[in-house]
């Protein structure tokens, strides 16, 4: 009989249980990154920056700013994780392949090669990154993430908060970037770096 | 009684918008309104002995509506539900019900009563909206009357009699006294040869000394219509003093009040008794055993002859092959998928904003509403919170469900609080309407849309302009609406120029099964 009353039916999802490995609602499948809610790759991304991120957005020193639109809609669920959690989704997010990603912006990839010089410094000159200056990869990431968040740090709409030291590095060093164009010009160049 | 508009006012004011047929004008702009037809009885082919078999991704209202018409029709169909519940934005909240937002999951703690339910998506039925009826009736779903309009609601605005709740009748009552009045001077000062006949101006007057309950002469001088200010019954009853017209004309909600209950949210209202989901319940009464839930899918690839799904259910990777699949996920969450869509489709569900309503309930502890001579229908505030509607059902029990805040347009402004500042908002803002709200009320529910997990927005948003469709969005809602090789499909009131309603989602899944209906007519025939 496959008619269920119901009442039944929804006694039975009293109290329904969850964990928090909530990632992939917005993140999309296997963390591929989603354009359509913004949310950004998470495949790939080193397990010590994604724990420091997350602990950035639970501390309040990521996602506070009131422009920051999508940093404001991740909090809330950083807030809630416990340091048990975290591990228990980096360790979720390890089991996931990366996929090359599609590039969506467009700008001057030799003019941004000229900037990128400065990036490099930091997150290498193949922009895989490098743990011991606390610099993420680049190559990679959703471009259209990269294009937001250079634009986040250089307003201080990200990276402003007292303690989040690499943060205020970077709004340092994305002055150089003086307008729109020269974002897109630096992840262009980013987007010809590849990654298999 | 203070009148601080006079006669002559009016007909300046008149004479400022072009005289009487201007202001008839005006007053006929009401919102469109979809055409009304007669439910569709659809006309598709069935299989027989053939064998097809169809994947249904998501299980709202469209989806459910596919599986259950193609159902009938022969075809096997497995309808795979991201989270723990069908009926996407069909959502009923009771004793113990999770709402699943994400940072902001909680449970609802209302009392276990029948009655002690909150519609937190779709909540009222238009008498016209015929499919959606028709479905009712066929699964046997049990209607009655939603009180929208109640004209002994409030409303409320800081900027009108510093912030008193004026009931709606009163406000309306004395506008529509003065702009009778208006017309009525208009009418009578103007050569009346021409556009009407004696007749035709005799039968105009009649009618607006009606609408404004004028005296003889045009005059508005009060109106019992809004009710007396004592006695009635087995005294003779006082008339109220005049609302003064520039008083009313200090909110800018004045035209909101006056044609809130027009149109598709007019009366008569319906609403499925004891909770909205029973629509959906009705009709998981007969395909409830194709659903499997929590199953997430990860990826869709479209083929020749078919389309392959990918899905996670229990921590385990599945596929499922099938020749045709509706997908009614929405659009902002299908580019996070691994697909094989075509640019063009792609670019089109990109473009795509989502909605951001956001609802909040209450328990209240007392029907307070009832001592007030309320019974149903909302109150209209000049707020973020908005609204607060109260229930159609349950009257004289000790305790109800009411709406405390409803944002259509602006839901985010709520939904990037915390919950206890989303909830101390809505106190504040009832406050201004129901002085003890704040000890009246408890057990709050919120519901932003934008956040539901799975879902992550309310009603898609296509035309960015307020003026309305531009042709690339046309082109890019004609190539969404097509199926991708005659294979996948995109439902649901995002594929509709009516987004948000239940109507508007099976009227989606009707288009794109008479589409499938045409190709395989022409395959088997």
């Amino acid at each position: 009989m496959f008619i269920l009353p119901w009442m039944k039916a929804n006694a039975a999802e009293e109290n329904e249980s969850y964990n928090d490995r909530y990632c992939t609602t917005c993140h999309g499948a296997d963390g591929r990154g989603n354009y359509g809610v913004q949310a950004p790759r998470l495949a790939g991304m080193e397990p010590w920056y994604l724990q420091r991120q997350l602990e950035n957005f639970r501390a309040g020193l990521r996602g506070v700013h009131p422009s920051d639109i999508e940093g404001i809609a991740m909090r809330p669920m950083a807030t809630k994780l416990t340091d048990e959690s975290i591990a228990d989704i980096i360790e979720w997010v390890g089991s996931w392949d990366y996929v090359s990603t599609e590039n969506t912006i467009e700008g001057d990839a030799r003019a941004g090669a000229q900037l990128f010089t400065q990036c490099a410094t930091c997150h290498g000159v193949d922009g895989l990154g490098n743990e011991a200056l606390g610099a993420p990869a680049l190559r990679g990431q959703n471009d259209w993430y990269l294009v937001t968040q250079l634009k986040n740090f250089k307003q201080g709409w990200r990276g402003n908060e007292n303690g989040d030291t690499f943060g205020q590095q970077m709004m340092a060093m994305t002055q150089m970037l003086t307008d729109d164009a020269a974002i897109n010009n630096v992840v262009s160049y980013i987007n010809t770096l590849g990654r298999d | 009684m203070t009148r601080f508009v006079t006669r002559r006012e009016f007909l300046n004011l008149v004479g400022a918008v072009g005289g009487s047929s201007a202001a008839l004008r005006a007053g006929s702009a009401l919102g469109l309104l979809p055409v009304t037809k007669t439910a569709k009885a659809l006309d598709l082919f069935a299989l027989g002995t053939n064998s097809k078999k169809v994947a249904i991704l998501g299980g709202g209202l469209s989806g459910l509506t596919v599986a259950y018409e193609l159902g009938k029709r022969g075809y096997e169909c497995t309808i795979l539900e991201a989270s723990h519940r069908c009926g996407g934005r069909v959502f009923t909240v009771r004793n113990g019900d999770l709402i699943d937002e994400i940072g902001n999951r909680h449970y609802c703690e209302f009392d276990d009563e029948p009655h002690m339910y909150f519609n937190g998506g779709a909540a009222r039925i238009p008498s016209f909206h015929n499919n959606l009826l028709a479905y009712c009736k066929e699964l046997d779903v049990e209607l009655e009357v939603f009180v929208g309009e109640n004209n002994n609601a409030y409303f409320q605005d800081e900027a009108l009699l510093g912030g008193k709740p004026v009931r709606i009748k009163d406000y309306k009552t004395n506008v529509r006294g003065f702009l009778g009045e208006m017309l009525a001077k208009s009418m009578s000062e103007q050569e009346m040869n021409e556009p009407f006949t004696e007749l035709e101006a005799e039968n105009l007057l009649s009618i607006i000394h009606s609408f404004g309950d004028l005296r003889e002469g045009g005059e508005y001088t009060g109106s019992s219509r809004s009710g007396y200010k004592t006695g009635g019954f087995t005294t003779h009853g006082v008339q109220k003093e005049i609302i003064e017209f520039r008083d009313l004309l200090k909110s800018r909600l004045g035209g909101r009040i006056m044609t809130a209950s027009e149109g598709e949210q007019g009366p008569p209202l319906l609403q499925a008794k004891d909770g909205m989901d029973n629509i959906i319940a009705g009709f998981l009464r007969v395909v409830g055993q194709e659903v499997k839930y929590r199953a997430m899918v990860s990826a869709i690839n479209v083929t020749n002859n078919g389309v392959e799904i990918t899905y996670d259910q229990d921590g385990v990777r599945h596929s499922l092959n099938v020749d045709y699949c509706f997908n009614c996920i929405p659009t902002h969450l299908i580019t996070g998928l691994d697909h094989n869509f075509p640019a063009d489709y792609v670019k089109a569900m990109k473009y795509v904003r989502r909605g951001d309503a956001y609802k909040a309930a209450f328990q209240a502890k007392e029907r307070f509403w009832e001592k007030e001579d309320i019974y149903g229908g909302i109150t209209r505030m000049n707020n973020r919170s908005s609204s607060i509607w109260y229930p159609s059902g349950g009257i004289h029990k000790n305790k109800g469900v009411i709406l405390a805040a409803y944002n259509f347009q602006g839901g985010l402004y709520h939904t990037n609080m915390t919950q206890e500042e989303r909830i101390e908002s809505h106190i504040k803002d009832g406050e201004r309407v129901h002085p003890n709200y704040r000890s009246l009320v408890e057990k709050p529910v919120t519901i932003a849309w934008h956040r539901m997990n799975h879902m992550l927005g309310c009603a898609a948003r296509w035309n960015r302009s307020r003026s309305g469709w531009t042709a690339e969005e046309q082109l890019m809602f004609d190539t969404l609406q097509k199926p991708v090789n005659g294979r996948h499909y995109v439902i649901g009131d995002q594929i509709t120029v009516h987004v948000a309603w239940m109507e508007s989602a099976i009227q989606s899944a009707h288009w794109a099964m008479e589409d499938l209906d045409k190709r395989v007519r022409a395959e088997l025939a």
